[in-house]
């Protein structure tokens, strides 16, 4: 029998019943269209576990804004802050003081020289920053008074939470054991308040001092420092006609008025500091790590983007069969080098070269070198750059391989050369989709963590602008970076937890939109090539 | 017609443009051969010796140690922890004031081990799931709203940074399942990073099966999944594995998925040494990618840290190059093979 009739003929022979057959049939699709379901759920579970970890963020961080206002940590900041601008004037005397050694160094003055010329402006500037001693004192008094407050009134909130969740459990007993301490609030902000008329006092008698000294300020010799010195001057003024608007500020300030809910969200969204673990108060703001994240990726696809479409074009169009099958497979193969290891390369090499270059003699010309930061926005960047340049090489070689030949047949017709076919018909044909291999770059670069955790300097705080060019050359702190460093030192459930959760929140929200309108793009490349 | 001077010209401009492209691509494969370059060289002297066997044993097949730098009889001695303690109780009564330099000596034999267990172990769950995914994808499902709406989620979740994928591993499957930082926790944060990359990978092989060998089948009376389990996937699996090797390096060379799901930054037992059967699942591993971010961040660059840490970076580079280099060699292998 055997070989004659194998079990796959027409009508087998012994079938079990046809209803279990296709019950099973049915059974095997379901499994497999389980599975393709898992990518949706995948991403369903992704967005609902980062809402559920990071929404609670809102009200801990509204509760941690209130507390702020509450225990007059506010009340404390605003005086803080005029002491902070005069510290700030402080500095920019020391700035232009060495300019000024700096001009006279060029003339090659000797240092006693220098020194005798500038002793009147040294006298001037230590007699400046005198003038603010009884207000740091102030600070420094009221901050006392104000922590010892917060720390009080954050333990009652903490054992009024333990008490309601006692209750919650239904220990009843438990819960009534628990003492809230009175915290007599009245009288700690009235003696909060009599910082009000201190800080009167204390402004009154610092600007008749620095009018008094802004009078006899000493000429300077060198005619750049010396506009330097009157810009400073106005400042000054300004500053010290500022001072009233402060105390008023002060004087209407009060504990009671209430923090609206949405300052929660704007503090995050619009909040330019990014302050955890202080005594003092933290703040959660994203800004400066969005614009870390913003500026290494964009550093980095100022310099892949050339490289990459170049590439491209250079391996679908010009490049000859033999370097086609050694470039492309090449470049695939740069794409798998670990992104760790690229980080431990740019500490190790790249940092070190930035730097050694910016100190050389040949860059002397450039007004901010030499860098104080090996580690900086360039730095990622570049390394960021050689990861991007795979994914944008091959989606884009893709896409300009799959122009029609007719196209390119047609413009060689009309007698138009390579470069001219490319320029003016094979690019434009596949423009939607370089863009989107652009895109989905400029997502895997604003996603990529190890690079930027290793070489962006993780420093936080938002880049001087005003440096022009040189804003490249600081360190800055990225979304990724940020996640990776602290999320495993942060307590569970606490508002800096669930701040980072957000940030990832942030993240991922972005890379969505990146990808969607990569999606569009192809989408639109598609129609453009029929 | 076109000036002859003017022909002359726009070639000349057509010559110097090309060569800047040129210019580009080889820039791009030098930069990369430069770090190929330094890694392989510098941690070419860790994890390569001049005496027979030629291979760092010890550095490959010990575990980390810290290392301890001091003076002794005017000579500079460097030691690791084993032997600082041997040595110690060889010169009793001499008082040595060491520098100690963690993670710098001895090997990274647990990396490796953890590395392997979890690339395994994730492959596993993906290559699971991404082929029937795939199966459901290439040969069952019609065009509709439920699979666009799969589609749609593949794409997007190509595109999740890993970071991303890291935190929901730790909001998951440590927290929620309670799994805590574990081998089992980090296969899922990492099988269902790669996902995405193995449904595409094998949908595109699955296509390439002739049509007509699903309809010969069909019409011989086999069912349907007769007709996918005889005549569709054993031409697609070579393709599939192929393109799936690929997510292997991936998997390998991710460092921000295990960061907060599965990795320690130091551990003493060797995965196998657990109490029970089930422990294994639930402890932490070292792993490469995260060993090697660690040395580089968390100890200083010197002369003595140097040596793991290139020799890290070097054995990491030179595994996951291989696997990459063994997917594209095999596929273009296939792709000049292949043809229906």
């Amino acid at each position: 029998m055997e070989g004659l009739a194998d079990s796959r003929i027409l009508i087998p022979a012994r079938t079990k019943s046809r209803r279990t057959q296709a019950a099973i049939e049915q059974g095997i699709k379901a499994f497999f269209g389980g599975n393709a379901l898992v990518a949706v759920i995948v991403l369903a579970l992704i967005t609902i576990f980062l809402f559920r970890e990071g929404f609670g963020f809102f009200g801990q961080n509204l509760a941690n804004l209130r507390l702020y206002r509450q225990a007059g940590l506010e009340y404390v900041d605003i005086i803080r802050a005029t002491a902070a601008q005069h510290e700030a004037l402080s500095r920019k005397l020391s700035e232009i003081r060495l300019r000024q050694v700096r001009v006279m160094e060029k003339r090659n003055a000797p240092l006693d020289e220098i020194n005798a010329a500038l002793a009147s402006f040294d006298q001037f500037a230590s007699a400046f920053s005198d003038t603010a001693e009884n207000l740091h004192g102030l600070v420094s008094d009221l901050t006392e008074q104000a922590s010892g407050l917060k720390e009080r009134l954050f333990a009652r909130a903490e054992l009024l939470a333990q008490r309601s969740q006692l209750e919650q459990n239904g220990e009843h007993d438990a819960a009534a054991k628990i003492v809230l301490p009175e915290i007599d609030r009245k009288s700690a902000f009235d003696s909060l308040h009599q910082g009000a008329a201190t800080f009167e006092s204390v402004s009154a008698e610092m600007t008749a001092k620095l009018y008094n000294l802004l009078a006899t300020a000493p000429p300077l010799p060198d005619p750049g420092g010396q506009k330097a010195f009157e810009q400073w001057k106005t400042q000054t003024r300004e500053y010290l006609a500022g001072l009233p608007a402060a105390s008023e500020k002060l004087r209407s300030w009060s504990p009671d008025t209430a923090i609206p809910w949405y300052r929660s969200i704007s503090s995050f969204l619009f909040g330019r500091e990014w302050v955890t673990a202080s005594f003092w108060q933290d703040w959660y703001g994203i800004v400066p790590l969005l614009v870390g994240s913003v500026m290494v990726s964009l550093v980095a696809l100022l310099i892949a983007v050339p490289l990459g479409v170049a590439s491209a074009i250079y391996v679908s169009e010009v490049a000859s069969r033999h370097e086609k099958r050694l470039i492309k497979p090449y470049i695939e193969f740069i794409s798998a080098i670990p992104s760790v290891v690229l980080g431990f390369f740019g500490i190790a090499v790249v940092g070190q070269a930035v730097r050694a270059a910016s100190q050389s003699s040949f860059f002397k010309w450039v007004s901010f070198f030499p860098i104080s930061e090996r580690l900086n926005i360039f730095t990622a960047g570049c390394l960021l750059a050689l990861m991007a340049v795979p994914t944008i090489f091959t989606l884009a070689e893709d896409a300009l391989r799959n122009v029609p030949r007719g196209f390119k047949e047609a413009s060689y017709a009309m007698g138009a050369n390579r470069l001219q076919t490319i320029a003016r018909v094979i690019v434009p044909a596949s423009l939607s989709g370089i863009v989107s291999a652009i895109l989905l770059g400029l997502g895997r670069v604003i996603g990529e963590t190890m690079v930027v955790l290793l070489c962006a300097g993780n420093r936080i705080a938002i880049p001087d602008f005003t440096q022009g060019l040189g804003t490249i050359f600081q360190p800055v702190h990225t979304m990724t970076g940020i996640i990776a460093q602290e999320m495993g030192e942060v307590v569970r459930g606490s508002t800096h937890y669930r701040a980072l959760f957000m940030v990832g929140l942030v993240l991922f929200t972005i890379t969505l939109g990146i990808n969607y309108l990569a999606q569009k793009f192809v989408a639109r490349f598609r129609m453009s090539i029929g | 017609m076109t000036h002859p001077t003017h022909r002359t010209y726009q070639r000349s401009v057509e010559r110097l443009v090309f060569w800047l492209f040129r210019l580009a691509t080889y820039l791009v494969l030098a930069a990369a051969t430069y770090i190929f370059l330094d890694i392989g060289i510098k941690g070419g002297r860790t994890v390569f010796t001049s005496t027979p066997p030629f291979i760092n044993v010890p550095f490959l097949t010990e575990p980390p140690q810290t290392l301890y730098v001091f003076d002794f009889e005017g000579k500079k001695m460097t030691l690791g922890d084993r032997e600082f303690r041997q040595w110690k109780t060889a010169h009793p009564g001499v008082e040595v004031e060491a520098t100690s330099i963690a993670y710098s000596a001895g090997g990274i034999w647990p990396c490796i081990v953890g590395t392997a267990l979890l690339v395994i172990g994730s492959m596993v769950l993906a290559l699971g799931i991404g082929i029937s995914s795939a199966i459901y994808l290439s040969e069952y499902s019609r065009n509709g709203p439920l699979i666009r709406l799969v589609r749609i989620a593949i794409l997007n979740l190509a595109g999740v940074p890993s970071i991303v994928f890291g935190l929901f591993g730790f909001g998951l499957f440590v927290i929620f399942f309670g799994w805590n930082v574990s081998l089992i926790a980090g296969w899922f944060t990492l099988g269902l990073m790669v996902l995405p990359a193995i449904i595409t990978a094998s949908e595109e092989s699955l296509r390439a099966v002739p049509q007509g060998l699903r309809e010969g089948s069909l019409a011989l009376g086999a069912s349907k999944w007769q007709t996918i389990r005889k005549n569709v996937l054993p031409y697609a699996l070579p393709g599939i594995l192929t393109s799936s090797i690929l997510g292997i390096a991936r998997v390998a060379g991710e460092t921000a998925p295990i960061m907060f799901t599965a990795a320690y930054a130091m551990k003493d037992e060797m995965p196998w040494q657990v109490a029970k059967f089930t422990d294994f699942f639930f402890q932490g591993v070292m792993a490469l990618p995260y060993h090697i971010y660690v040395v580089s961040s968390k100890i200083p660059q010197n002369e003595y840290t140097e040596r793991v840490q290139y020799g890290g970076a070097f054995v990491f580079l030179f595994l996951v190059m291989l696997i990459a280099l063994t997917s594209i060699v095999l596929r273009e292998r296939s792709r000049s093979r292949l043809s229906w």
